[in-house]
C-alpha cells in the first residue's frame, strides 16, 4: 500500500518535473510567444490610447512617473506612457516595412546574382559591395532628405538601405545550392529551370529569409530611432521614440529624467526582443540546429 | 553580433548617464556657492547667438540694440524717447525731406583717429550701396555741411528715419575694409579684442568713448547653446546667462533670474486671401479656410492666452494682442477679450460656420475648418505654442494639423498655410512691413497677402508724419479706428499669441540698471546700458 503509494507520489513528482523542465524546443517556443505577445501588445496597446492622452494638459505637465501616468508627463502635460507606446508602433509599423522591402530586394538580387551568370553577379556583388561600403547611417540620411523627409522619406531610407548583407547570404545559398547533388539530378532528370527555383532553391531559401527578416527588425527601428533623433525626417512633434529621446536631452538639466529614461528602455527591450525572436526562430527552424 | 552588442551597451550606456546626470546635478550645485566676485573688473556672459556676419553696422549688425563697438547719432533712453547720443542737435525741414545733424567733435575712435561727419557720410553711403537688412532706399543722398554738419536729404518724408539714426553705428572711413566685420573698430564703449567664431568674443572697454566710461574693463561674451548656457550658470562659470523658460523655475545658488518684459512676440500669420494664386517662384498663396473672417476672428477670441503665458513661458511672459504692444505706437484699444469659446462659437455660427455632420468640426457649405499650422521645426516654444493652440481650437470645432518644418521649406509655404512667426521691433515701420499691401509676399513681412485700402492709407500717413507723435496717432488708427484695422477688432489676419519675457541668470550682486523693453532678439540688446553695470555689495 505504502509502496504504491509511494511510487504514484514519484510518478507524479516525476510527470510534474516533466511538465516544468522546460527543453530546448520549448523554451524557443515560449520565448518566441512572449516577443510576439509583447510587440502585439504594444501595437495594440497604441491604437487604444485614443488621442486625448497626447493633448496638452498644463495642469499635468512635468510629472513625475505614478500611478496615472507610469511614464510621467512632458513639459506640456502630455502622458509619456501613450507618446512612448504610439512611438514605438510607429517604430515597429516602419521595421516591419522595411524588413519587408528588404527581404524582397535581397532575394531578387540573391537570385539574380547566383542565377544570371557572370556578368549579373559582378555587377551586383559590386552593388552589395558599394552600400555596404557607405556607412549606413550617412546613405539613410541622404536618401530621406531627398525624399523631402516625413514619414515616407524615413520609411522609404530605411527600406532601401538594410538589404545588402541578406542578399550576400542568399546569393552564396543559392550558388551552393545550384552545385547540389539533387539539384544536378534533377536538372539531368529533364527539369526546367523554373521548376528547380521553385521546388529544390525555394523551400531551402525560406528559413533564411524568415529569420533575415526578424534580424533586420532591430537594426531598422534602431535607425529609425537614430534618424529621426539627429532631427531629419519626421516633424518634431510626431511621437517617433528618436524625437522624444532628442528633445527629453533639454529637460535632462532641469531633472526631468523620465522623459529619457522610459522611452529609452523601451526602446532597448524591444529591440533586445526582436534580437531574441530572430536567434530563437534560426534554431527551430535552421536544419542544422533544429535538433539540438 | 560585436556590432550588435555595441549598439545595447550604446543604449544602456546613454541610460546610465541620464540617471548618473540627473542623480549628480543637485549635489553639485549645493557645492558651488557664490563665488566672490569681490572687485573683479571682468565679466563672461552667455546670452545669446552669434551675429554670422560680423559687427558691421552697414549690414545689419545693431539693429536689434547697441552696437557696443560703435556708436550712432541718436539713441533711446529706458522711457523709449529718442535722446541725443553723437548728435549734439538735429532738426527737420519743414517738408520733412531734409534731416541736418551736427555731431560732437571730442570723439575719437578706438584707434585714436576723430569721428568726422565724413565718417557719417561714409557709413550711411556704405549701408545704401550694400543692399542688406538695413533700409535706406528712402535716402536720396547724404552730405557732410563742415567737419561736423551732416545733412540728409530724402525722396519723401518719413517719420521713421529716425530709427536709422538711433540703430545705424558709424564706422571709421579710413580704415574701413571688407573685413571690417570680422575686426570692427568704432567709437562705443567697447573696443574689439578678439573673435573665435563659434567660441567667444573678448571686448575691453575703450579708453577713447566720449561717454560715461563702463564700470567693467573686460567682457567676455560665450556662445553658448541653452542648455550648455543654464549649466554653465549652474557651474559658476558665468555671470550672466540667458536661459529659456523650461529652467526659469530651476535655483541656482548665487545667482538670480532676471526677468525682462519684451515686445518679442510670437504670433500666427494667417493666409488672407482665397486660394488659387501663385508666386513668382510657383508657391501657391491662400488658403480657404483661413481666408474666412469669421474663422480668424474666432481663432482670436477663442485662444486662451493667459494660460499659453502660464504653461509654456512658464509665467514669464504676457499675452500678445499686437506686434507693438506697450510700444508708443501701440494702440490699446488691440486688446480683446479672449479665452471666450462661447463668444468664439458664436462668431463661427454667425459665418454660417456649422457642425452638421456631428464630427467635432464646423463647416460652411462642403468645407471643413481645417487648417495646416507650420512652425519652425527647431524652435522648441513655437513647437509647443503650436500644439497648445490646435488644442484649444479643437473645442470650437477648428481642426488645426501641426506640422514642423526647416525655413527653407516654410519659406515655400507660408503664403499658403498659417505660420508661427516671432516679430517685435523699436521701430514702428515693422508695423509698415508686415500690414501694408505694397510689402504682399515681400521677403517674410506680409506673407498672409494682407490687404486693406484704408489701413494702407493710415500707414502711409503714419510714415510721411513729420514728427512722432503725429506718425504715433496714425499707426494706432491703422490698427485700429474703431470701425476697421489690422488689429483682432478688425480684419484679425494674425492672431498674436505672447510676448516673452527675457530671462537671465545674473549673480546676485550684479546691478544692470534699468532695462527698457526688449526688442525681438535674445542677447545683445541687454546690454544696451552697460555703463550702468556693477558690482552691489
Amino acid at each position: 500500500m505504502s509502496e504504491t503509494k509511494a511510487l504514484r507520489i514519484t510518478n507524479k513528482v516525476k510527470g510534474l518535473s516533466h511538465l516544468l523542465t522546460i527543453n530546448r524546443r520549448k523554451g524557443t517556443l515560449l520565448m518566441i510567444f512572449s516577443a510576439l505577445f509583447f510587440f502585439t501588445g504594444i501595437i495594440l496597446m497604441s491604437l487604444f490610447i485614443g488621442d486625448e492622452r497626447l493633448a496638452t494638459n498644463f495642469d499635468a505637465k512635468n510629472l513625475p512617473p505614478s500611478f496615472m501616468n507610469p511614464f510621467g508627463t512632458d513639459w506640456l502635460g502630455r502622458d509619456m506612457f501613450a507618446r512612448t507606446m504610439k512611438g514605438l508602433s510607429l517604430s515597429i509599423f516602419i521595421g516591419l516595412i522595411a524588413s519587408c522591402a528588404s527581404v524582397l530586394v535581397a532575394l531578387l538580387l540573391g537570385l539574380t546574382a547566383a542565377l544570371m551568370g557572370k556578368v549579373v553577379d559582378s555587377i551586383i556583388s559590386w552593388f552589395i559591395d558599394l552600400f555596404l561600403g557607405v556607412p549606413h547611417l550617412v546613405a539613410l540620411i541622404l536618401i530621406s532628405f531627398t525624399l523631402g523627409g516625413g514619414v515616407k522619406g524615413v520609411i522609404i531610407g530605411v527600406a532601401v538601405t538594410h538589404w545588402p548583407s541578406l542578399a550576400r547570404v542568399i546569393r552564396a545559398e543559392v550558388m551552393q545550392l545550384r552545385s547540389a547533388e539533387f539539384v544536378l539530378v534533377s536538372r539531368q532528370m529533364g527539369k526546367g529551370p523554373w521548376w528547380i527555383a521553385t521546388h529544390h532553391i525555394l523551400p531551402h531559401l525560406i528559413p533564411q529569409l524568415l529569420v533575415g527578416f526578424v534580424l533586420l527588425f532591430p537594426h531598422a527601428i534602431l535607425h529609425e530611432a537614430a534618424i529621426t533623433f539627429l532631427g531629419f525626417g519626421l516633424s518634431p512633434h510626431q511621437p517617433a521614440i528618436g524625437i522624444i529621446l532628442s528633445e527629453s536631452m533639454k529637460y535632462l538639466a532641469t531633472g526631468l529624467w523620465w522623459l529619457a529614461f522610459f522611452p529609452g528602455l523601451c526602446l532597448l527591450i524591444i529591440v533586445r526582443a526582436f534580437d531574441m525572436l530572430g536567434d530563437n526562430l534560426r534554431l527551430l527552424i535552421d536544419p542544422h540546429n533544429a535538433h539540438d | 553580433m560585436l556590432k550588435k552588442s555595441l549598439s545595447y551597451i550604446t543604449i544602456l550606456a546613454i541610460a546610465l548617464t541620464t540617471l548618473l546626470l540627473t542623480g549628480c546635478s543637485n549635489d553639485n550645485s549645493k557645492k558651488i556657492t557664490t563665488m566672490a566676485t569681490e572687485n573683479k573688473k571682468e565679466l563672461i556672459l552667455a546670452i545669446g547667438s552669434e551675429p554670422d556676419e560680423g559687427f558691421d553696422p552697414t549690414t545689419g549688425w545693431g539693429r536689434y540694440g547697441s552696437p557696443l563697438f560703435q556708436s550712432t547719432l541718436l539713441k533711446r533712453n529706458n522711457d523709449m524717447e529718442i535722446v541725443k547720443d553723437l548728435a549734439t542737435e538735429y532738426s527737420v525741414s519743414d517738408d520733412g525731406l531734409v534731416w541736418t545733424v551736427t555731431i560732437r567733435d571730442d570723439v575719437k575712435f578706438s584707434d585714436s583717429t576723430s569721428l568726422t561727419a565724413h565718417d557719417v557720410v561714409f557709413t550711411y553711403q556704405t549701408a545704401q550701396e550694400s543692399s542688406s537688412v538695413v533700409d535706406l532706399t528712402v535716402m536720396d543722398r547724404v552730405e557732410a555741411l563742415d567737419d561736423y554738419t551732416v545733412q540728409f536729404t530724402l525722396k519723401k518724408p518719413q517719420s521713421t528715419f529716425v530709427n536709422l539714426l538711433v540703430t545705424l553705428g558709424i564706422v571709421p572711413k579710413d580704415s574701413y575694409s571688407s573685413d571690417y566685420g570680422q575686426n570692427p573698430i568704432g567709437s562705443g564703449p567697447f573696443k574689439f579684442v578678439q573673435w573665435d567664431k563659434g567660441q567667444q568674443l573678448i571686448v575691453e572697454a575703450n579708453p577713447e568713448y566720449y561717454g560715461a566710461k563702463p564700470y567693467f574693463e573686460k567682457l567676455t561674451f560665450l556662445y553658448l547653446s541653452e542648455e550648455t548656457a543654464f549649466a554653465a550658470a549652474r557651474a559658476g562659470q558665468v555671470d550672466v546667462a540667458a536661459i529659456v523658460p523650461a529652467f526659469a523655475n530651476q535655483q541656482v545658488p548665487g545667482m538670480r533670474l532676471l526677468a525682462l518684459e519684451s515686445v518679442d512676440n510670437r504670433g500666427i500669420m494667417f493666409p488672407y486671401t482665397m486660394e488659387g494664386n501663385k508666386t513668382e517662384e510657383g508657391h501657391p498663396i491662400g488658403n480657404a479656410v483661413t481666408s474666412d473672417l469669421a474663422i480668424r476672428k474666432a481663432i482670436n477670441v477663442a485662444i486662451d492666452r493667459e494660460a499659453l503665458v502660464e504653461g509654456i513661458l512658464n509665467g514669464y511672459g504676457s499675452p500678445a494682442y499686437s506686434v507693438s504692444d506697450k510700444m508708443p505706437w501701440w494702440n490699446p484699444d488691440t486688446v480683446i477679450q479672449d479665452g471666450n469659446l462661447e463668444e468664439a462659437k458664436k462668431i463661427l455660427a454667425d459665418g454660417q460656420w456649422e457642425d452638421r455632420d456631428g464630427d467635432g468640426i464646423v463647416e460652411k457649405g462642403s468645407l471643413k475648418a481645417e487648417f495646416t499650422l507650420i512652425y519652425s521645426a527647431s524652435d522648441n516654444t513655437r513647437q509647443s505654442l503650436a500644439i497648445a493652440v490646435a488644442d484649444q481650437l479643437k473645442q470650437i470645432g477648428i481642426k488645426v494639423n501641426v506640422e514642423g518644418k526647416s525655413w527653407d521649406e516654410i519659406k515655400k509655404q507660408m503664403h499658403s498655410n498659417a505660420v508661427v512667426f516671432g516679430w517685435g521691433s523699436h521701430d514702428p515701420l515693422e508695423m509698415y512691413h508686415l500690414y501694408h499691401s505694397k510689402y504682399r509676399g515681400v521677403s517674410w513681412y506680409n506673407t498672409g497677402y494682407y490687404a486693406n485700402d484704408l489701413v494702407d492709407k493710415y500707414l502711409d500717413k503714419a510714415l510721411t508724419a513729420k514728427d512722432e507723435e503725429t506718425a504715433n496717432q496714425y499707426w494706432q488708427k491703422a490698427q485700429w479706428d474703431g470701425s476697421t484695422g489690422f488689429s483682432a477688432k478688425g480684419d484679425a489676419p494674425w492672431a498674436w499669441l505672447v510676448n516673452h519675457n527675457h530671462l537671465y541668470l545674473v549673480k546676485e550682486n550684479l546691478y544692470m540698471g534699468q532695462q527698457k523693453i526688449q526688442p525681438h532678439g535674445h542677447g545683445w540688446p541687454l546690454t544696451d546700458n552697460i555703463e550702468a553695470w556693477r558690482w552691489e555689495n
